[in-house]
């Protein structure tokens, strides 16, 4: 190489910017640069100006640069804080035992194995000593617990669920921490979620999902009642203790502290979005009737086997639920009963204010149901499952009404038009009520004049003989405008009984 | 305020036309951090600041859902800058009252809140400049050597002298200048990229 130093100059600057030197001129250039304080400072200078420089400074120092994941929609990363061959990492947070039958030792308690990991942390199998029982213990995942408002949160919501005391609803015996990491105890539930059943045996049988309706409804009453909304009602946080006859509620508010971590983090959405309302999905604001529209996702998944919103991506997935309404539960499986599908389209209404408004009412509605199908003859069913009913017996009754006054209607026309000169058509014509009702101001009018004027009409009309030719174009197609706009009331009388 | 599941996906379902998510994710990325900033900076708690920088982003993605109007009018990112940066002064405008009680002027003018707006706008860019800055160097760190970034590194953010940093990483000093030079301009590109595409200064 050739030790001899270089000359200055300035276009060397800008062909190394522009990538084009060769690699012995680079060297050179480098070389150069050790001893020549101009081509340093023009070199700077080339690459930014000092503004740029201190601005770089100033905003980078705040931070360390750590690559933000950050990709478009991105499948969801079901679970798994810990690769499964890393268990012992995982572990590594527990304090030595002394006795060799236990992995650890956290707190008080003796870590006797893993019952599970998940999107937020791990749930260890305990036996607290002093009691001489098993206990569940859910540990914040680490990196959520480096966040500090998710620490809060997570302690926060776990007292306030603490607060709720009900039988279908997983009860904390405590709250705590340990080596920074908290922790929240709860007895050792033995049994599967209400997930694993569901990939074991797809569909559910009528009275299993009634059963998990109004168990879980009225898990959710205790809860709302004391302002505490679940936010992430799905199969796997429903545990079944003895079947479908007992079953209790798991994490409780707990979805709050994993969002809070994953916002500050990577915004990337922890577990599933499959069960989430549309106001979750859209981000707004939520109350109790959020765990509903859940609950309804639930009990549709047990009806047909499968998640009602299923996309690829959680971003289809958020897509559907807020736009999309789920496949008819009976084309999937007929065997479900109208009913049923009546009050899962209740919690499933993407209109907050249709829903039903308590979690109370839907275990009072699930328990009637219940009572229904053992005893059909002695038990009627709930008033809200015959509304759809009689609603569309109601429907069906003013189709039918409609198309025979609009026989009336015509058949008047044509009694008149027969004889009928010019001008007495066009007379009748404007008496029709419905020839007003263009704007759907007018249209309640039509509506309560429909059934009187008309008929009254037709008993005035007398067929009168004439000789008149018969102008058969014009009566065409006022029988045409006739019959549009009768099926354009019966739309409308549709939408507003729909509405 | 009762906080809700945000991610940035489901403030994502609020923008419809495909074309536009990337404009809407990068903005998400450079807006978040820099309201947060700049409610920290007012004495607010993270947790506190974190709800504020929610609130505005739900404000502003509820106006792309009633855009459609405007679509002639602006370029997404032009016209998402304008409503956030209006988004945003009037959540931290709003803010104020609270601590100005006590204060010395006992009758803010007009004026006063008038320039006040234009303190907080000015302080606004400059934070979104940083900002920006930072989604820059995060952009663009894997483009380089461990090396050559380190050379940029110790000697810009952490103020080293060349020689030091040489020492450390163990290059020759010369390499350490066109190192830390190359990173440094490619910077100042990717950050140019980014005010072109975005219609503002």
């Amino acid at each position: 190489m050739n030790q001899k130093q270089i000359a200055c100059d300035p276009r060397r600057i800008s062909l190394f910017f522009r990538q084009q030197l060769t690699e012995d001129e680079q060297s050179l250039f480098e070389r150069h640069l050790e001893g020549c304080q101009k081509c340093r400072d023009d070199l700077e200078f080339e690459a930014a100006h000092a503004e740029d420089w201190s601005l770089a400074r100033d905003s980078l120092s705040s931070e360390t640069i750590e690559p933000v994941e950050f990709q478009s929609p991105s499948p969801v990363p079901l679970s798994g804080w810990y690769p499964a061959d890393r268990t012992d990492a995982a572990l590594s947070f527990l304090s030595p035992t002394d006795d060799p039958r236990m992995i650890g030792r956290l707190g008080a308690y003796e870590i006797v194995g893993i019952i599970g990991q998940g999107g937020m942390g791990i749930v260890l199998k305990g036996l607290d000593p002093a009691l001489n029982r098993y206990v569940a213990i859910k540990v914040l995942a680490p990196h959520l617990a480096a966040s500090g408002s998710a620490r809060l949160r997570f302690a926060r919501e776990a007292k306030a669920a603490a607060a709720v005391t009900h039988e279908n609803v997983v009860a904390i015996h405590g709250v705590s921490e340990w080596n920074g990491l908290p922790y929240l105890v709860m007895p050792y539930v033995r049994g599967e979620s209400l997930q694993k059943r569901l990939d074991q045996c797809g569909m559910c049988e009528l009275s299993e999902i009634l059963r998990v309706g109004r168990q879980v409804a009225a898990g959710l009453t205790a809860a709302h009642v004391q302002g505490l909304v679940h936010r992430d009602i799905k199969p796997a946080n429903i545990l079944l203790e003895d079947g479908v006859e007992r079953l209790k509620i798991t994490d409780f508010g707990l979805a709050r502290a994993v969002d809070d971590a994953s916002l500050t983090r990577t915004g990337v959405i922890a577990g599933t979005p499959q069960f989430m309302s549309p106001e979750q999905a859209r981000g707004e604001a939520i109350d109790a009737r959020s765990d509903l529209f859940s609950l309804g996702s639930v009990l549709y998944a047990m009806s047909t086997g499968r998640p009602p919103f299923r996309a690829e991506t959680s971003y289809g997935i958020l897509r559907r639920i807020t736009d999309t309404e789920p496949r008819p539960i009976q084309e999937v499986n007929p065997s479900i009963p109208e009913w049923l599908v009546v009050i899962i389209g209740r919690l499933h209404a993407k209109n907050v204010a249709l829903r039903f408004e308590t979690a109370h009412e839907v275990a009072e509605v699930f328990e009637q149901c219940l009572a229904h199908i053992q005893h059909p003859t002695v038990v009627p069913l709930p008033a809200i499952c015959q509304k759809r009913a009689t609603r569309s017996s109601t429907q069906q009754l003013l189709k039918v009404t409609g198309a025979i006054i609009a026989s009336l209607l015509i058949s008047t026309l044509l009694w008149q038009l027969w004889p009928g000169s010019d001008h007495r058509r066009r007379n009748t014509a404007a008496d029709l009520p419905l020839e007003k009702s263009s704007s759907s101001a007018d249209l309640k009018v039509g509506i309560v004049e429909l059934p009187t004027s008309p008929n009254s009409d037709i008993s005035k009309h007398e067929p009168v003989v004439s000789n008149a030719p018969l102008d058969w174009d014009t009566t065409a197609q006022e029988i045409q405008q006739l019959q549009q706009e009768n099926s354009e009331f019966n739309q409308r009388v549709n939408r507003i009984w729909d509405d | 305020m009762n906080s809700t599941p945000e991610t940035r996906l489901s403030l994502l379902i609020r923008v419809r036309d495909p074309a536009d998510h990337q404009a809407w994710l990068e903005f998400i990325e450079i807006y978040r951090p820099v309201i947060i900033r700049l409610a920290r900076r007012q004495g607010m708690q993270e947790a506190d600041a974190e709800d504020v920088a929610q609130t505005v982003l739900i404000s502003v993605a509820k106006s792309i859902e009633s855009r459609e109007h405007d679509r002639q009018q602006a370029r997404f990112r032009t016209w998402l800058t304008r409503v956030a940066r209006n988004a945003i002064l009037n959540a931290l405008m709003r803010r104020k009252p609270d601590r100005a009680v006590g204060g010395s002027d006992l009758h803010p003018s007009l004026d006063q809140s008038e320039s006040d707006r234009h303190r907080d706008s000015e302080l606004l860019r400059l934070e979104f400049r940083r900002e920006v800055f930072r989604w820059g160097a995060r952009q663009i760190k894997s483009e380089f050597e461990p090396a050559t970034w380190d050379a940029f590194w110790l000697t810009t953010v952490e103020d080293r002298s060349c020689e030091d940093a040489a020492k450390i990483i163990g290059k020759p000093i010369g390499t350490i200048y066109t190192a830390r030079s190359r990173v440094m301009r490619r910077l100042k590109e990717k950050v140019t990229e980014y005010d072109c595409a975005e219609g503002v200064s």
